[in-house]
């Protein structure tokens, strides 16, 4: 059946590219301002003709209907060969009334005489009329045959019939025309013989259909809610990027048919007989054909593959803008020539990178609003951009007097090439507004599925106040000094919440009722009952700063603390390392810091460990960059790290690269740097990365893309980072290339990789949209991995492409491996 | 703020009414008492801080440098009966570890005997 469809589509091409010399050279015959009226005629009528179909197409059954029409058009075709035929004999015979008195042919001859160039355009616009109606019948029968998975499947198939129809038809026009065995009007003889074989085939499918009836009135039923006309142009002129759309595709149209009369106008001036014109427009599809298919083979996917739709979309009105510029330096010898390369670069991007293009350009519109929009364009825009460019042409017509001009055929298509050019101009531009709008739209419906863990934490969770409420209430069961320390230290941080008061056991009431029954005593002393008025007093606040910067207070200490930070007492040593964080940096306390970032009790360190945080004195890092290495304090020996801010770079970068370092302390670091967020630390951790250092590629790349989050300044080259994106590439392939025997270890790793990947292009690329592309390719709906995929598709660079493709598209296997093989042997 | 000194054997007890605050100040200030009775020879000395309202870093400064000044000449410096948030300032300072602080005044005059 599949075979029958294609062979249904073969014939329909090519009976409408034997037609379409004859309508072609015809109507070049009339007279130039007749040209016009042919593209009106079809602009104006076809729209009520198909609305007029498409309610027969409701009310007859599917096959009576296919019938009926295959039956008019060859009807059509015989009537319009009858009045082409006797016209043709007219102009070279006498008509002589014989005897047998036909005198319906004398009439006939006299009316076709008087009204031939009326039915000229008449024919023009039964063609349009075939070709609108019998494709659209075409996709009705494929619909009617198969489901829209089996036809998605088979419409290569399809496809490939209409393709090789068209080479067909125009090949017998053009070879029967060239040799002139026959007339050009007897070309449309040959139609009625292939319609009729296409009504076999037709009956033939609706015989043998799959699908029962009842289903195959599917599309007619299914399409009963109807999107009006009114509607459709309210979609589209309320959407900015289909309005821009509308806009590009009418001034496509405007263009084509701009340089369709310029065409015309040359072939009328350089052939003067129907039969020489029709076998050169014959010849000229053929050419098109074949270079379409050609183009389309060689060129089209290339294209779009390299370069994305960005450049794909510019490079047919950049053809033509640059065509119809050089119509102003050739000579009149080589007008043709420019006709020729015009009209046929104009119908070959037609049939093969614009179309692909405007396919794509639909890719983010939703499904609703790309059929209320196409609706539009198709119905509307295109008849009305053809009418436009039929009305300039008239304009310039009688505005410049061609009909008293004939004999200057380039003067007339330099004429009408400035206008073109104008039109090309605005093409050239829309596509760039376009294109600008396209991944905007794109990503309208790529928002981020979820947060990062990080962005969750830092926006949602202060993660030094829960730190420090830990502290407090763990504090309390080692001395009321150190509670105090901590509720004081809390307190001055922030205002805390009554929840918070009241977990921390500070709330006014919550002390009183404890202490009355003596459950708040803790190690022998009972909680001060004015804890609360008393600790978030601003006044007693300020006291306690000054006590800690009076002089004799500062002298005390410096005799002591060193003595208390030695003490065998733990409690007293907590208590040292956490008043330190508040006392003046001279050098007995800095002295006595040291010592107790290298105490041996983890708490006595993570005290330290916060008060070397606030004086951040250089001496104290490499005992801190030690604590990386313990496990219990590595978060707080990162965060005290991190507290240094911009300067601390040169004091850890020889740590993470130094193989003397224990690897925990290296793989510590680069979250430290991430949290310095300077340009000095980026380049360190791309400086690491590019020393390939496996131990150390996670926490480098999830440093590098925290740094990417956290301060959207840095900058990054992309020199630098290329060779490492490859190479993590490459490691991704390798893996699928030799994957480990268990699946879901296969899948483990490979999912690692991929987000490394990803947490690197970050760096290159907008932040948001790799993540929001990440996370749809991950968990997406099919659509949106569609979105995703076309959305990088055109945001890569295409060698990143080239390499990251074959790896998150969804292919078999087999296709994968053999597109990753040749994308590693190019890298 | 008012300041009563007694002596009890070779301890002079320094009993300190009302607020301490650098508001208030005096001519003569408790570290200036201090400082005369050093130089008359006495080494103990005990703050009696029961009847002191409120006390603010002046105050506690006040303190220090006594504290200070008696150290330096080998004397002692003991508070005794100070209130909850005094102790809560003492305490998140660290001061408590440096000074002697006493629940009870009479305990605070055994333990100069004792130390």
């Amino acid at each position: 059946m599949a075979l029958s469809l294609s062979a249904l589509f073969f014939l329909i091409t090519s009976t409408f590219y034997i037609i379409k010399p004859v309508r072609e050279s015809f109507l070049i015959a009339a007279k130039p301002s007749w040209w016009p009226y042919a593209d009106l005629a079809t602009a104006l009528l076809i729209g009520f003709v198909v609305a007029f179909n498409a309610r027969l197409l409701a009310r007859l059954p599917r096959r009576t209907y296919l019938t009926a029409s295959l039956l008019f058009f060859i009807a059509g075709v015989l009537l319009f060969w009858f009045i082409f035929n006797v016209h043709q004999r007219s102009l070279v015979t006498t008509p002589v009334v014989d005897p047998s008195g036909v005198f319906f042919l004398l009439w006939a001859q006299a009316m076709i005489g008087r009204f031939y160039t009326v039915l000229v355009i008449a024919f023009c616009f039964w063609t349009d009329l075939f070709i609108a109606m019998s494709v659209t019948q075409f996709w009705i029968a494929v619909n009617d045959a198969f489901d829209p998975h089996q036809a998605k499947r088979l419409v290569g198939l399809f496809v490939s019939g209409g393709l090789f129809g068209g080479i067909a038809g125009s090949a017998v026009a053009a070879l029967v025309t060239f040799v002139r065995i026959i007339q050009p009007e007897d070309l449309l003889l040959l139609c009625p013989v292939l319609l009729v074989l296409a009504l076999v085939t037709v009956n033939l499918v609706y015989a043998t259909r799959a699908k029962p009836e009842a289903q195959a009135a599917g599309p007619a039923s299914s399409r009963s809610v109807k999107v009006g006309y009114l509607e459709s142009f309210r979609t589209v002129s309320r959407n900015r990027y289909l309005l821009l759309l509308a806009g590009m595709l009418g001034a496509a149209m405007v263009v084509a048919s701009l340089i369709n009369y310029q065409f015309k106008t040359v072939l009328k001036h350089a052939y003067a007989s129907d039969q020489a014109r029709t076998s050169a427009i014959a010849v000229f599809f053929l050419v098109i054909w074949a270079v379409s298919t050609v183009f389309h083979l060689l060129t089209t996917g290339r294209v779009l593959k390299s370069y994305g739709i960005r450049w794909a979309v510019s490079i047919a009105p950049a053809f033509l803008l640059a065509c119809s510029a050089a119509v102003f330096l050739i000579p009149v010898g080589a007008m043709l020539a420019w006709a020729w390369v015009a009209r046929g670069s104009d119908k070959t991007f037609d049939n093969t990178l614009t179309q692909s293009v405007r396919e794509l350009l639909y890719v983010p519109v939703a499904p609703e609003l790309k059929y209320r929009a196409k609706i539009f364009i198709d119905m509307f825009v295109n008849k009305f951009a053809t009418g436009l460019g039929a009305a300039l042409f008239l304009v310039l017509y009688h505005v410049r007097q061609f009909d008293y001009r004939a004999d200057q055929p380039l003067a007339i298509i330099r004429e009408t090439g400035l206008v073109t050019l104008v039109f090309a101009c605005i093409w050239l531009v829309l596509t760039r507004f376009v294109y600008r709008e396209y991944p905007a739209v794109l990503k309208r419906d790529l928002t981020q599925l979820w947060m990062d863990g990080q962005q969750v934490v830092d926006t949602r969770i202060d993660e030094g106040l829960v730190r420090q409420v830990f502290e407090a209430i763990q504090s309390r069961e080692r001395s009321t000094t150190l509670y105090y320390m901590n509720v004081f230290n809390l307190v001055r941080r922030k205002n805390l919440t009554p929840e918070l008061k009241e977990l921390l056991g500070i709330k006014r009431d919550e002390i009183k009722a404890r202490a009355m029954d003596s459950l708040f005593d803790v190690g022998g002393s009972v909680f001060f009952p004015g804890l609360e008025e008393t600790i978030t007093d601003s006044d007693f606040q300020k006291e306690i700063d000054f006590i800690f910067l009076l002089p004799s207070y500062q002298k005390i200490m410096d005799d002591r603390l060193g003595a208390i930070a030695a003490s065998p007492s733990e409690v007293d040593r907590i208590e040292a390392a956490n008043s330190i964080s508040r006392m003046a940096p001279s050098p007995p306390t800095m002295e006595a810091l040291a010592r107790l970032l290298q105490d041996p009790s983890p708490e006595v360190v993570l005290y330290a460990l916060n008060s070397a945080a606030v004086h951040r004195r250089p001496e104290h890092v490499p005992l801190i960059l030690r604590q990386l290495a313990n496990p219990m304090a590595t978060a707080e020996a990162r965060s005290a790290l991190a507290a240094y801010g911009p300067g601390l770079e040169p004091l850890v970068a020889p740590a993470l690269s130094s193989p003397d370092q224990p690897l925990e302390v290296r793989r510590a670091i680069p979250e430290v740097l991430a949290r310095l967020g300077t340009q000095k630390a980026a380049d360190i951790l791309v400086a690491e990365l590019a020393r390939r250092q496996d131990d150390m590629e996670q926490p480098l790349i999830d440093a590098l893309y925290r740094i990417r989050a956290d301060c959207t300044e840095i900058r990054f080259r992309d020199r630098d980072l290329r060779p490492e994106l490859h190479r993590l590439i490459c490691k991704a392939c390798d893996l699928v290339l030799d994957p480990p025997v268990s699946s879901e270890e296969f899948k483990a790793l490979l999912d690692i990789r991929v987000r490394r990947v990803f947490d690197l292009l970050t760096l290159m690329y907008p932040r948001e949209d790799i993540v929001n592309d990440y996370q749809h390719i991950l968990q997406g709906t099919s659509r949106s991995v569609d979105y995703s995929l076309e959305h990088l598709d055109n945001l890569l660079d295409r060698e990143d492409k080239e390499l990251l493709f074959p790896l998150i598209e969804d292919l078999p296997a087999e296709e994968r491996a053999q597109r990753l093989r040749k994308a590693l042997r190019l890298k | 703020m008012v300041i009563k000194t007694r002596e009890q054997g070779n301890i002079v007890v320094f009993d300190i009414e009302g607020e301490i605050r650098r508001t208030d100040t005096v001519q003569e200030t408790l570290h200036s008492l201090v400082e005369a009775q050093l130089a008359r020879g006495r080494r103990n000395i005990l703050f009696n801080l029961g009847a002191v309202e409120f006390i603010d870093s002046f105050g506690v400064g006040q303190i220090l440098a006594s504290y200070i000044s008696i150290q330096k000449l080998g004397g002692k410096l003991k508070l005794c009966r100070i209130s909850p948030k005094l102790l809560l300032i003492f305490q998140i300072t660290m001061l408590h570890k440096v000074l002697d602080i006493q629940e009870d005044c009479d305990r605070a005059l055994e333990s100069f005997g004792k130390s």
